[in-house]
């Protein structure tokens, strides 16, 4: 695993914005960034981290399994108990999931550690599917890499396939925070790779699903029932919201499916090492109010149970916060997490995103910061095999 | 490893997302469950109630923030 500088495509703005990447740059800052890229072996994707990432998403569905059967983990990641049986009847019903994304330290070296998994609601998935790949092509052309470079990317593929197959026959419904740029360009994303495959969509803020006692269900803003719905908004939102408390009377299947509130949750990181402890992909982790958090010493990494884009995340060392994220969550508590330092080159550090379409890995994406907390406006650098 | 493929990107980008409506008038009196909303010649009908979704956002971020933030994937 390298980190090379390069030349950027003096027009690469230009093809953002003729594909509609208009978050390319955040608060004036790079968040696409092709003035270095990442090199991997063919050895480092398949047993670094394909493989990796194909096993640590069957210790998750593992531990989901063992989850929705026993209240004593559902009441550990402080799920409401109202909505156990909402997520044990997904589960039960094998309701499908689209994607997922990973999020590894991985130096090229030792073994990659899960950091978290983004299970519910993973964006940056166009830049890694679309952009990243676009790339690639234009800097073989313009002789940036070799020409025989490849990448790990097969995300755009899948996505189409799968689509195909959650959908059979059902119009879409896509749902989320439209008012962000990021948010509605993911949604708009995965509404082009539904339609690719076949599916009517329809994209609608989140704020605009209605609820119809009348036939009972949720509708969109013309009055349609909403039988199939992905949704780019969290379950542990959804669940505390007014319309909660319909979520178990709809017939809507939901894209992430219910099951996923137990993923999305960091307390599946102490419940990952409890089940399968001193696994070279894990970290050892524990719940705070756990005496064996003790273990860790004074030097860990603190997390909220719920949290997205690193908010109120804290690296401590020696008892001390030495980088701290700000942000709204931790009310639920906090797991600890040893501290797995991040590669750093060139002075930035880089957590691997690795990307799973049903349950297979098929793409990464690199994101980059100088804090070694990876926050929102973290820059995203493209990647090659070599 | 190598991939060719074809990328066909027609939506991206092009999201034009309506904004509910919400009524002002609330003199008629609708079944549980639904709301008066005015509609065409402004006369009163009911309707699916809406924005049971997407408290969390606000409450999180308030409205109004611009690019970057404010939003609900990760």
């Amino acid at each position: 695993m390298q980190r090379t500088a390069c030349p950027e495509r003096d027009d690469w703005r230009l093809t953002a914005d003729a594909c509609g990447f208009d978050f390319h740059t955040i608060d004036g800052e790079r968040y696409w960034d092709e003035r270095a890229h990442y090199a991997f072996t063919l050895q480092e994707i398949e047993h670094g981290i394909e493989a990796p990432t194909a096993e640590i998403d069957a210790m998750c569905l593992e531990l989901v399994g063992r989850a929705v059967g026993h209240e004593a983990f559902l009441r550990r990641l402080r799920i409401p108990e109202a909505f156990w049986p909402l997520i044990r009847d997904s589960w039960h019903c094998d309701e499908g999931s689209l994607y997922g994304r990973l999020d590894l330290g991985f130096d090229g070296h030792g073994p990659a550690k899960l950091l978290e998994y983004n299970a519910d609601t993973p964006t940056s998935i166009f830049e890694a599917a679309v952009f990243q790949w676009t790339w690639l092509e234009q800097a073989i052309e313009r002789k940036i890499v070799a020409a025989d470079c490849d990448q790990f990317n097969s995300i755009h593929e899948r996505l189409i396939r799968r689509w195909a197959e959650l959908g059979e026959g059902h119009d879409l419904h896509l749902a989320g925070t439209t008012e962000s740029s990021e948010d509605a360009g993911t949604l708009a994303y995965l509404e082009d790779t539904a339609s690719q495959a076949g599916l009517a969509t329809t994209l609608i803020d989140i704020e605009d699903i209605g609820w119809r006692e009348d036939g009972g269900g949720f509708v969109d803003l013309e009055g349609r029932d909403i039988a199939l719905a992905f949704k780019l908004y969290p379950w542990e939102w959804m669940f505390r919201e007014t319309f909660g408390a319909k979520l178990s009377h709809a017939q809507t299947r939901w894209i992430e499916p219910p099951w996923k509130a137990v993923l999305s949750n960091k307390g599946i990181l102490p419940l990952l090492w409890e089940m399968f402890p001193g696994h070279p992909n894990l970290l050892p982790a524990f719940f705070e109010d756990d005496p064996r958090a003790a273990s860790l010493g004074e030097t860990f990494v603190r997390k909220p149970l719920y949290s997205r884009e690193g908010a109120n995340i804290a690296l401590i060392r020696d008892g001390t916060a030495i980088v701290q994220q700000d942000g709204p969550y931790g009310a639920e508590g906090f797991v600890r997490q040893a501290y797995a330092p991040l590669p750093r080159l060139a002075s930035s550090h880089a957590v691997i995103g690795s990307w799973l379409v049903d349950h297979t890995p098929c793409g990464l994406s690199i994101r980059e910061d100088e804090n070694p907390i990876t926050g929102n406006s973290s820059r995203f650098l493209p990647h090659v095999i070599v | 490893m190598k991939r060719s493929r074809r990328v066909v990107l027609t939506m991206m980008g092009s999201a034009a997302v309506g904004v509910a409506s919400m009524g002002l008038a609330q003199a008629k009196t609708c079944r549980p469950g639904t709301e008066a909303v005015p509609g065409a010649g402004g006369r009163l009908h009911c309707r699916a109630i809406y924005r049971g979704f997407g408290g969390t956002l606000h409450h999180f971020h308030g409205h109004g923030h611009g690019h970057g933030h404010g939003h609900a994937g990760g």
